[in-house]
């Protein structure tokens, strides 16, 4: 089957991959940085250049060297801004009858979590969003970072405590 | 125990991925921490990242493909254009190539065509034809003289600076020199054309002159052409052709300053001996000459 690997370079496997790819590599860039027009930019910088290589990468390689790239490009640019995250709408109420002991109102317990998560350092909360936001498996995530299982089980522990601490003196029950 | 997330650094982390041991999940359940950890995970869950728009980013990547691609591949484009024009031109000049076949002064020589039709091609001379396909357009171009004896068919014409003689099997003679034009049918049937409202048509015994820029058609009554025998023979001539067609054969130039050259020579001259050659010509008109080089003053 790898023999036999598409080619980049015909126009629907590329755009196969573009489809596949761009959303959540833009996301991941975005809770690094902060800065979606920066991310948006990183992953099309890195897509035109997959274009022009479509000749020495092969098809199997590709998400890797998406990610890889953009990393580097994003590495190259420091300055970190704030993420910017909302609720889904949908869901709110079936999750509030379900915890009825909240001292807080909900939005305003939903603001600090929010402000909190854009405490964290960045690489606890890329981590964070990548699992509880993007939904990507531990082994997703070591993928697309470049880390292993285990150090982003220690990242996530550490974001938890970092946000209970932040948040616990809000949440009483 | 109930301190295991404190104490161990990826508790938490096996937690959320729901990897902890049944005894572990219990004994943290257990925990007053538990449900704040819930909570901030529950809610975590409900947020989402920024609306990324795909369709709209693929466009704008396609749009600077397109505007950093079509260069090199239209520059590439026109080379292979211009490479081809070039080598349609070559091909076409090679293709429209010319044979040519000289002689020098005093040189003879035979030529063969590919229809198997001869020309014996007299001295300072030249013939040239097209390289390839000449078959499907019979056409020589002569400068200076030759004797065609061409076979039978289709089309054979030879082209010269006074027009141009077209036959259809047939030995003739073309004449071509300055001040000396002359066609000449020994066989078959020749047409001479200058322009297209003046044609003549020769038959065996005929032949048309040039002189004064008006043809003259007459009868001949010799065998074979003086040339082909290596000898040159004149009968009434003036001596300046006479004298012109003698330099054809020998690599000498008559300065004819203090003669009068409008005098006209009967007689012939050999082809094969310089000596002898120049006094058949120049003694019986009485004239003298001082060899200096390759040039031969003339004097009474």
């Amino acid at each position: 089957m790898q023999e036999k690997d598409p080619s980049i370079c015909e126009e629907k496997n590329y755009n196969q991959l573009f489809h596949k790819h761009y959303e959540a590599v833009t996301k991941y860039i975005y809770y690094k940085c902060g800065d979606l027009q920066q991310a948006e930019d990183i992953t099309q910088s890195v897509f035109l250049k997959l274009w022009k290589l479509c000749n020495t990468i092969a098809f199997s390689k590709a998400k890797s060297y998406i990610y890889k790239a953009c990393n580097n490009l994003f590495l190259n640019e420091v300055a970190h801004k704030k993420v910017v995250l909302k609720h889904q709408k949908s869901i709110v109420n079936t999750a509030d009858k379900e915890s009825p002991d909240f001292l807080i109102e909900v939005e305003e317990f939903r603001e600090k979590l929010k402000a909190a998560i854009n405490k964290l350092s960045v690489k606890e909360r890329e981590v964070f969003l990548l699992s509880r936001v993007e939904k990507h498996t531990y082994k997703e995530i070591a993928e697309i970072t470049g880390l292993t299982v285990k150090a982003i089980e220690r990242r996530m522990s550490k974001a938890l405590q970092e946000l209970k601490s932040m948040l616990g003196k809000d949440i009483k029950i | 125990m109930n301190e295991n997330y404190n104490s161990d650094d990826t508790f938490l982390g096996r937690w959320i991925a729901g990897t902890l041991t049944e005894e572990e999940r219990i004994a943290f359940e257990k925990t007053k921490e538990f449900k704040q950890f819930q909570l901030i995970n529950r809610e975590a869950e409900l947020l989402e990242g920024p609306a990324i728009d795909t369709n709209a980013a693929l466009e704008k990547v396609k749009q600077q493909i397109e505007q950093e691609k079509p260069k090199p591949k239209v520059i590439r484009m026109w080379y292979a254009v211009a490479a081809t024009v070039i080598l349609l031109i070559g091909l076409g000049t090679f293709l429209n190539s010319s044979k040519t076949y000289r002689t020098g002064i005093g040189e003879k020589m035979l030529v063969t065509l590919n229809d198997g039709s001869t020309v014996n091609l007299n001295a300072n001379s030249r013939l040239s034809h097209k390289r390839f396909f000449w078959t499907d357009n019979k056409e020589v171009e002569l400068t200076g003289e030759g004797y065609f004896t061409v076979v039978k068919g289709e089309g054979f014409k030879v082209t010269t600076a006074q027009g141009h003689i077209e036959v259809l099997g047939t030995q003739f003679n073309v004449q071509e020199r300055k001040d000396q034009f002359k066609v000449a049918c020994y066989e078959g049937k020749v047409q001479f054309t200058r322009s297209i409202d003046d044609v003549e048509v020769l038959t065996k015994g005929q032949q048309v002159t040039l002189s004064n820029n008006s043809f003259l058609k007459e009868n001949f009554n010799e065998e074979k052409e003086q040339w082909l025998l290596n000898k040159s023979t004149f009968e009434n001539v003036p001596l300046h052709i006479v004298l012109n067609e003698f330099e054809q054969y020998y690599p000498v130039t008559f300065d004819t300053s203090k003669i009068n050259t409008k005098i006209n020579f009967t007689g012939s001259f050999s082809h094969s001996d310089l000596e002898i050659a120049l006094q058949t010509v120049l003694l019986p008109m009485k004239l003298k000459f001082v060899k200096k080089g390759n040039t031969l003053t003339l004097s009474e």
